[in-house]
């Protein structure tokens, strides 16, 4: 399994193992299980989510070097679980075609670009279930990008650590992602009036 | 306009998009340089100007409505236990 590649094995004395976990990751545990919520969208799927994901990083705390980001290590972690383990068991979702969305994003086609007809107003008149069902309602790769960098604070070169993909990539998809949802709550203005002039 | 040169160029001087520009602002990711040229970029690209308040309230109100609040009180405990079970 690859967690960090290029940390050589720590060798920890089981007390020292014990401190990492206590003082290094348990601290996250609350954040995680935001993230494992917002993935499964089941709170006991997210209880067992995160509970693998802990026990993981105590099997592999040797390639963990004790003072490093242990957060982004620990979501690197749940993330690829969640993958392997949980994206599996439920059937697979439709693929997006993010070559063809990346290319495009990536162009400078994008500018250009109408962006959904969203008012600063209307925003402030959702109340958080509006913002957090279409927060909810992304495909996870997309969902994943803006629980990361908006809820999370991860800089893009973290990001791009946990999800195995170039920092170009992560700006796109972070720029779909915050699309789509804008079109989300556009809908959602439109549906109650918000939007009226 | 005198154009002073872009911080946000890439190192092979490729010419950054609006997009990346107003990512790097709203991501707090910038430099001062880059967030003084932004402010001034934003002075003649309208959709800059017109991104910039909606982005910046959309990142803000999901901070807000979207963090999660504890995990349950019970998986701590149930996690300590499984490690325990599992190293004796």
């Amino acid at each position: 399994m690859e967690l960090e590649e290029e940390v050589p094995k720590q060798n920890y004395s089981e007390k020292e193992k014990g401190e990492i976990f206590n003082q290094e990751f348990l601290p996250h545990i609350n954040s995680m299980y935001n993230f494992g919520y917002r993935l499964t969208l089941d709170r006991d799927d997210a209880k067992d989510l995160v509970q693998d994901t802990y026990l993981k990083a105590y099997r592999f705390v040797e390639s963990f070097q004790k003072g490093t980001n242990a957060k982004a290590w620990l979501f690197r972690i749940l993330k690829n679980s969640f993958i392997n383990d949980y994206r599996k068991k439920s059937k697979e979702p439709a693929k997006v075609d993010y070559q063809e969305v990346e290319t495009y994003y990536n162009s400078e086609e994008v500018d250009r670009q109408i962006t959904p007809d969203l008012r600063v107003e209307s925003l402030k008149d959702m109340i958080g279930d509006e913002i957090s069902n279409a927060l909810n309602s992304l495909d996870v790769d997309f969902k994943t990008v803006i629980i990361l960098c908006d809820l999370e604070g991860f800089k893009y070169e973290e990001m791009a650590k946990i999800l195995d993909i170039p920092i170009g990539t992560v700006r796109s998809r972070l720029h779909r992602a915050r699309n789509l949802l804008k079109e989300k709550l556009s809908e959602y203005a439109k549906s109650m009036g918000y939007n009226k002039a | 306009m005198n154009n002073p040169t872009n911080p946000f160029a890439k190192p092979d001087q490729q010419k950054p998009t609006c997009m990346e520009m107003l990512q790097t602002i709203l991501d707090g990711q910038a430099t001062e340089e880059q967030r003084k040229y932004f402010k001034m970029h934003m002075d003649h690209c309208m959709p800059c100007y017109k991104s910039y308040d909606l982005d910046m309230s959309l990142k803000q109100l999901v901070q807000s409505k979207c963090c999660g609040g504890a995990a349950p009180s019970d998986l701590i405990e149930k996690i300590k236990q499984q490690i325990e079970q599992k190293s004796s």
